[in-house]
């Protein structure tokens, strides 16, 4: 009988091992996304199944182990056996023991890194991917996953069911990945099915409820994990597998739950806990529970509540018949009437021109010559068209610059949904429509103007086009929205170039400083020159009142003179001559040469002497140290 | 019995949901359904909003389409305009489906798929058209300072024409709604001959602004030069025009030395004197000059006296 049990095993391994194989061709036959989360299941099954057969075979090789030495010990009549250590006489024991003890956690948090991780990549991948589904292939990945579903149910009920009457708790794990295997082929058979049929998204729906079980699985290990260390330890007890999970038996075996939920309890709390009338009466009364929160589920759809800003469009049977303000409002129940809310009330913006980047936008300074966003280069008119030599390129591969000028624009646009019915109705994508009406009014309007017009004083005039413009084409579109405002908040130069600009506004200043260092300059001049006008017409005004001043004294003086030298002429002028002859000569240096004294010869030395002090100039003697 | 109760309505609420999924499907407004009858499409149209009655898959299988305009922007190409200038265009296209049943069989299979194969064609069709009438005008049909000159409007009205005629000749189902320009721009190496262009204009302007307040400054200079040069020579004419009218009436007073010629000689013999005499000086005399000539006759140390 015990060789059954690990013929059982086998089995399963087997089984979960071609399953998985084959499931896994299939899914990348047919592209199948559920069959992506069943093939995981799958492949976690094998790993599990083979765990279990390989611990099987360990507890198999003790039993036998146990016997012989049981066998040995009645032909010797002794037990000296026992006085050698227990590891060298029971080495399948140990090899048991350390299994359970090292191996069992760790492959226990291995499964927890492949659901964990698997959930998570496929997860992600889901989201991004936007393959479906091979059309012409969906029928034969359909039946293959129906008949795995079926194969599996078979060997899996029997494994479950040997597993259950015969208490064989290593049989369990694998059993109950067989048994919800199939489960998660049929429904990835549904899932297809689905996709084949009215539901598109079936297939995705179906793969993402597969990730949300490998992550349940995974948080169950985790949990198993963490619980396993304040375990008590009950001697005698036999532990469950870490890797048994729960959620996998209850999902292979639904019917078991309250058995599921009161063994894990028991076995956690080491005490009857599924015996308490807490435990009991929710067993009894769970179906109606379940109705209850089935009806309390279905009453919840006949409420809505919609949220300040908002307006809801109601539909009964895909017909609207209602737009719903903010507030509370009653409708029947889904499927019967479903509403779509929108944003009517806010205030919404996109730009044209550039795409914003979180860190270019948290300087503080925004310059032209410095990128702050990714910006669009727009075509805009030139009106001077001017041929280039391409410094690379030879005299005949002259490149032609086309007569038209590049610019940047940051364009915000505000609007507000008006029409909630137009905006829902019309156009598949509204938003996105608008923002191509917008960015194609920006296009047509640099297309038309001259740069440095639109740079400059036609800027403010720019924005009121603008806005007219969107919002005569949203209305041709029926769009049902309003133009709040288009701010033609940036509009400069490409980067490139924006720097040739700034010098250009540095040349006119370097201009104005110059003619007014001239000024500057003219006005010193100028008035320097009318200062010494000044000063020489002065001068010469003085000079002529001094001459007639001292000309007119001078004959007033003579006047009065005149009867003094009349009366004594020659002492007049004796008197004259000596008067002046002292005044004039106090100062001079006088020497009288007596010329009876002939013999005498004397040296006059008439040069001026050197200053003094430069004679007595100390030079230095350069030899000296 | 209480139990049995309960899963029969619970069991009853399952079925009937799961007969009206299989019996009843709705179409929104936005919507436009065809019902598919084993593969074959029956002809009856499903645009208008509301709940319908159907057989249950396989025997019937409902196909639902989106009836709104489809908007979407086709790839951001190159063409070659009539003047032989490069150009990059991007268009955005609205289009909706007219006829649902001719839709299917054109493009079969669900709308997740059959939306963009339509998509897909349609883009190659416009891709065609685009460089078609593209080639057929010149860059300065598309971007010119004079808006009489600017034929913008009439390119993608060329563009629409043709794709439209493509589809209802082909009659695809679908109908295009509207189209515009998305984009202009020009390829990177011509971007960069531009941007040389926009440089050269700038240092053209540099130049200019530079040159023009040197040539304005030296002008002022050399008008304040000369302004100051008239200025001192009319202030020196003027002081010469003072000097001379002092003169002039300093000549008055000469008449008046007249009367005794010899005292005035003499004093102005004392006077030249006087002033002669200002600076630092030395003197020679002898004993004939007054007041020396007092020393005439004083004993000196003649030898052998």
């Amino acid at each position: 009988m015990e060789r059954n049990v690990q013929k059982n095993g086998l089995v399963n391994l087997v089984a979960a091992t071609v399953i998985f194989v084959a499931a896994l061709v299939v899914t990348t036959y047919a592209h199948t996304l559920a069959g992506q989360a069943g093939s995981i299941f799958m492949g976690l099954g094998v790993l599990v199944a083979f765990t279990g057969w390989f611990q099987m075979r360990l507890e198999e090789n003790e039993r036998l182990e146990k016997l012989e030495v049981e066998e040995f010990a009645r032909a010797k009549g002794e037990s000296a056996l026992f006085e050698a250590k227990e590891a060298e006489v029971f080495p399948a024991r140990r090899s048991r023991a350390q299994f359970e003890k090292y191996f069992v956690p760790g492959f226990a948090v291995l499964l927890f890194l492949l659901e964990a991780g698997g959930a998570w990549l496929l997860w992600r991948w889901l989201a991004r991917t936007t393959a479906g589904i091979a059309s012409d292939r969906a029928m034969a990945s359909l039946s293959l996953f129906a008949i795995f579903a079926l194969l599996l149910f078979l060997v899996g009920r029997f494994s479950v069911t040997i597993a259950r009457l015969e208490g064989r708790r290593l049989l369990r794990p694998s059993a109950s990945f067989l048994l919800a295997g199939a489960y998660v082929c049929a429904f990835t058979a549904l899932g297809i099915a689905g996709a084949k049929t009215e539901l598109p998204r079936a297939d995705f729906w179906v793969a993402r409820a597969g990730c949300v079980l490998l992550g349940l699985m995974a948080a169950e290990i985790l949990v198993t994990l963490l619980l396993e260390i304040y375990r008590p330890r009950v001697r005698g007890r036999v532990a469950r597998p870490l890797y048994d999970s729960r959620v996998v038996g209850l999902l292979a075996q639904p019917e078991s739950l309250f058995t599921t939920a009161a063994q894990t309890l028991d076995y956690q709390f080491g005490f009857k806990v599924s015996e308490t009338w807490f435990f009991q009466l929710l067993k009894k009364n769970l179906p109606a529970l379940l109705l209850a929160q089935l009806a309390v589920l279905v009453l919840s759809t006949c409420v809505v509540f919609v949220d300040a800003g908002e307006q809801a469009v109601l539909e009964k049977f895909g017909r609207p018949v209602a737009t719903l303000d903010a507030g509370a409002h009653f409708k029947l129940p889904w499927p019967v009437e479903k509403i779509y809310r929108y944003r009517t009330e806010q205030i919404q913006t996109f730009v044209v021109g550039y795409v914003p980047d979180a860190q270019s936008e948290r300087a503080n300074t925004i310059l032209w010559s410095v990128a702050h966003a990714k910006e669009d280069n727009f075509l805009v008119a030139n009106r001077a068209p001017v041929t280039v030599q391409n410094d690379n390129a030879d005299t005949n591969n002259t490149l032609k610059a086309p007569p038209v000028s590049l610019i940047s624009v940051s364009i915000p646009v505000q609007f507000q949904i008006t029409n909630v019915t137009e905006w829902a109705y019309n156009n598949a994508d509204a938003t996105n429509l608008l923002q191509s009406l917008a960015t194609r009014e920006v296009v047509r309007f640099l297309a038309g103007v001259d740069l440095n017009n639109v740079m400059s004083s036609n800027r403010l005039a720019a924005a009121e086009t603008l806005r007219d413009g969107i919002q005569a084409s949203a209305n041709g579109y029926k769009l049902g929205a309003k133009i709040i405002f288009v701010g033609l908040q940036d509009i400069h130069p490409p980067t490139t170039v924006a720097g040739d600009y700034e010098k250009v506004i540095g040349a006119e200043q370097t201009k104005l400083a110059t003619i007014l260092a001239a000024r500057a300059y003219a006005i010193g001049t100028n008035a320097m020159a009318g200062a010494q006008a000044f000063t020489t017409t002065n001068l010469a005004d003085a000079t002529r009142l001094q001459l007639e001043v001292s000309r007119f004294a001078q004959a007033a003086l003579f006047t009065n003179q005149i009867p003094a030298f009349e009366a004594a002429p020659s002492v007049y002028k004796q008197r004259v001559y000596f008067q002046t002859f002292v005044d004039a000569t106090r100062n001079a240096r006088k020497y009288v040469l007596l010329v009876t004294n002939t013999q005498d010869v004397m040296w006059f030395d008439l040069e001026d002497k050197i200053r003094e002090d430069l004679l007595n100039l100390n030079v230095p003697n350069s030899q000296s140290p | 019995m209480k139990r049995n109760t309960l899963t029969i309505v619970i069991g009853a609420v399952l079925v009937l949901i799961f007969a009206l999924l299989l019996f009843v499907f709705q179409v929104r407004k936005s919507e436009t359904a065809v019902v598919a009858t084993f593969g074959k499409p029956t002809g009856q149209h499903y645009d208008q909003p509301g709940a319908y009655f159907k057989w249950p898959w396989p025997i019937q299988k409902v196909y639902k389409y989106d009836q709104r305009v489809q908007n979407f922007e086709d790839k951001f190409s190159q063409t070659l305009t009539a003047d032989n200038n490069m150009l990059l265009t991007s268009v955005y296209v609205g289009w909706k489906i007219s006829d649902a049943s001719q839709f299917l069989q054109v493009f079969p299979g669900d709308s997740s798929v059959s939306l963009p194969n339509a998509q897909s064609k349609l883009e190659g069709m416009l891709r065609t058209a685009k460089s078609a009438v593209i080639g057929g005008h010149p860059l300065s049909d598309f971007v010119n300072a004079d808006p009489q000159a600017l034929k913008f409007d009439a390119i993608e009205s060329e563009i629409e024409q043709s794709v439209q005629n493509e589809l209802r000749t082909n009659n695809y189902g679908i109908e295009l709604e509207f189209l515009g320009f998305k984009k202009i721009g020009l390829p990177e190496s011509v971007t960069q001959t531009v941007f040389a262009r926009m440089t050269s204009e700038r240092q053209v302007l540099i130049s200019l602004a530079e040159n023009t307040g040197k040539s304005e400054a030296q002008k002022i200079q050399s008008a304040a030069d000369a302004d100051a040069a008239k200025t001192i020579a009319n202030a020196q004419a003027t002081a010469t025009r003072l000097r001379a009218e002092g003169e002039a009436e300093a000549a008055k007073t000469l008449p008046i030395f007249e009367q005794n010629p010899d005292l005035a000689v003499f004093l102005l013999r004392i006077d030249a004197i006087r002033q002669s005499l200002n600076q630092r000086s030395t003197l020679f005399f002898d004993e004939r000059i007054p007041p020396f000539d007092l020393f005439r006759n004083m004993p000196t140390n003649a030898p052998g006296q």
